[in-house]
């Protein structure tokens, strides 16, 4: 019995060969120690002989199935491993976004799973572009094929068997998005290139999820682009072709008939021509404005700074046109510093307090104020307010609010808002309670506020 | 005495309304209408003022402003359109003395030449030692700043930067020059350390630092001491 349990141990535990060979070692040695005469590799009877091949018959089939049963059991133990990869492989690639992303983890799945050294490598839907010129040429050549017939190539596949390693699609036909290389493949291993399929296919799912997602982001940004400049071309050509018929109208009449024109009408004329001028420039100025704060690429020149500056400059400027000072400002002292762009965030409280007196007659209120997340700045007037079924489209460019019939494109407020989320903020309309409208700038502010130097 | 301007524009409209209104003005004008031409000019004559328009075809205005401030310290005024903060500040850095933004009136011109000669011209006398306007009153040499009649007592950083600014009276002066000459050139991004000096130095000296009428903002720029 304790024979036939060493044989079962050896057999489990150690290789085919070296099982058999430890079957027959440990009958010959039971042989020598047991079988009379002791001692010797000789045996007297010819039961005992027979015995002794029974034995060793005994062992060679236990050492057999023991070596079935720990293959059975590895491979068992393989494809729960590969079964447990795959999952997590998928889990994975649910949250991947760019290609970039899945090869990464495909990388690392494959590195994980297979010993010989493995290459994935991306190429255009388009086979004929195919893939990097750094691949070696036979590893291009190889999975550009395999690209081309869609199929896997190598030892045991029936295609190319003579390769020494799979090559592998990335994708179906029609939808392919790169090859993989696994080197050292064996004919045999069929789970192996199983396996490799499975890691394959989903890699390929993911990177034409991938494809797609930015292929359609890309369409809806270009429809949204282009309806933004028919809505832009529309608007501009009715908004600069007024201020322009009145330029022009104005400075010919000045060239040809000034001798006819009193010295008032030329006055007058002079006025329209700078006035209009001035109009055009505002809205060209705020068009490209506009068009750089929606490109994806606006950068903000940030820095610290300080509202009450800019509150102050941008006063110093306005104030030219409010010669009654109906403006009364309020800023506290000791506000924080915020990260912004001060030119851009000096145009929005500009335009908001231009506005203000233009459709205002009585005092505007601007006032700041801040607490532990946030700084806010309020411009109140009492105005006529914002018609209720105007309100929703109040920032959107050339929505054309044609407050009291004075004249605007409607670019200001989008500009303004447009600036207000660009540094992280938000600019919101009120109706201000007693008539008038209350528009407020709300800016994040930075829990960590910059030190001054220690003197 | 006449004196002369250098205008350097590469528009052909603006070019010819600026000499128009500067003649118009008393001035004589040259013209040139890129860097090599004005540098040419400068050969062989000495202008007044340089009024400089940014992004020329043949490259940088830097480089005649770092040949100007070569040989001569006369004023420079860097003409631009909005959205140049940066190479603006490049040129104000370099030594221009002041910038005007595109669209200006022909007013807006004359009265930035007029500031840029009055203080060039006290510059090139002596360095500016006081500072009067209304109620504020600053002796660089006493060490003395008067407001409202009353004697201020500033620490020694405020006073130092009340002091570049009086040096340069009526000018822009870039955040830069400001926290190289005050706190050292290894300092020159520390704008915050301006934006909490200037809030201290405007409680002590404005009626209202909310809307000040000394310490101007220069807003991305700069400040700017009031002269007038």
């Amino acid at each position: 019995m304790v024979y036939v349990l060493a044989v079962v141990i050896a057999s489990y535990t150690l290789s085919w060969k070296e099982s058999v060979a430890c079957a027959i070692g440990s009958v010959t040695a039971f042989n020598f120690f047991f079988v009379p005469p002791r001692l010797t590799f000789q045996v007297d009877s010819q039961e005992h002989l027979i015995a002794l091949f029974t034995m060793l018959l005994v062992a060679l089939v236990i050492s057999h199935l023991a070596a079935d049963l720990r293959r059975e059991t590895e491979a068992a133990r393989l494809n729960a491993q590969r079964a447990g990869q795959l999952q997590m492989l998928a889990t994975d690639l649910a949250s991947a976004s760019t290609p970039e992303e899945i090869a990464a983890l495909g990388r690392a799945a494959l590195d994980s799973a297979f010993d010989g050294p493995c290459v994935l490598a991306l190429c255009e839907p388009q086979a004929e572009q195919g893939f990097s010129a750094d691949l070696p040429d036979s590893l291009r050549n190889a999975m550009q094929c395999c690209v081309n017939e869609a199929a896997v190539l190598g030892p045991g596949t029936g295609r190319w068997p003579g390769l020494d390693a799979w090559y592998l699609p990335l994708g179906s036909k029609g939808q392919m998005s790169g090859a993989v290389c696994v080197q050292s493949a064996n004919s045999g291993d069929h789970s192996g290139r199983e396996h490799a399929q499975a890691l394959c296919s989903l890699l390929g799912q993911a990177l034409w999820r991938v494809r797609l997602t930015s292929t359609v982001l890309a369409a809806q940004q270009e429809a949204q682009r282009q309806q933004m400049q028919s809505t832009f071309l529309a608007a501009i050509s009715h908004d600069l072709r007024t201020p322009l018929a009145a330029v022009v109208g104005a400075a010919s009449s000045l060239q040809t008939q000034r001798d006819k024109l009193s010295s008032s009408e030329q006055e007058r004329l002079l006025v329209s021509i700078v006035s209009e001028a001035t109009y055009l420039s505002t809205l060209t100025e705020n068009t490209l404005q506009l068009v750089r704060l929606t490109s994806a690429s606006q950068v903000l020149n940030r820095d610290w700074e300080s509202m009450e500056e800019i509150v102050g400059a941008v006063l110093a400027r306005v104030r030219q046109r409010d010669t009654k000072r109906r403006i009364k400002s309020r800023v506290p002292e000791h506000l924080p510093l915020i990260q912004a762009d001060p030119v851009l965030l000096a145009q929005l409280i500009g335009n908001l307090l231009d506005n203000a007196l233009k459709y205002s007659t009585d005092a505007i209120d601007l006032s700041v104020s801040a607490n532990a997340h946030e700084l806010l700045v309020n411009v109140k007037d009492r105005g006529p307010g914002i018609p209720h079924e105007q309100v929703h489209t109040l920032f959107e460019p050339f929505s054309h609010t044609d407050r009291t019939g004075q004249r605007g494109a409607g670019l200001g407020l989008a500009v303004c808002k447009a600036i207000a989320l660009a540094h992280g903020g938000s600019l919101t309309f009120r109706h201000r309670q007693g008539g008038g409208s209350t528009f407020t700038l709300t800016l994040p502010v930075d829990a960590q506020q910059p030190e001054k130097e220690q003197v | 005495m006449t004196l002369r301007v250098l205008v350097l524009e590469d528009d052909r409209e603006i070019r010819s309304l600026m000499q128009s209104s500067l003649t118009a003005e008393g001035f004589a004008v040259q013209t040139a209408v890129s860097v090599s031409e004005a540098k040419a000019l400068l050969q062989h004559t000495t202008p007044d003022v340089v009024v400089l328009d940014l992004g020329l075809p043949d490259g940088d205005g830097i480089e005649l402003v770092h040949a100007v401030r070569k040989r001569y310290s006369l004023p420079i005024l860097v003409v631009s359109a909005r959205h140049q903060e940066s190479q603006k500040i490049q040129l104000l850095d370099a030594g221009a003395d002041d910038y005007l933004t595109k669209p200006f009136s022909v007013g807006e011109l004359l009265a930035r030449i007029r500031v840029a000669l009055r203080h060039r011209g006290t510059a090139l006398d002596a360095a500016v030692k006081v500072h009067v306007l209304d109620d504020l009153h600053v002796d660089l040499t006493r060490h003395l700043v008067q407001c409202r009649g009353e004697t201020l007592h500033l620490t020694p950083t405020e006073f130092k930067l009340l002091a570049r600014l009086v040096r340069s009276a009526g000018r822009v002066v870039t955040h830069r020059q400001l926290l190289s000459d005050v706190w050292g050139a290894e300092f020159t991004e520390h704008t915050h350390y301006l934006r909490l000096y200037m809030a201290q130095l405007r409680a002590k000296i404005e009626a209202d630092p909310a809307e000040p009428r000394h310490l101007l903002t220069e807003t991305g720029i700069g400040y700017r001491l009031a002269v007038v």
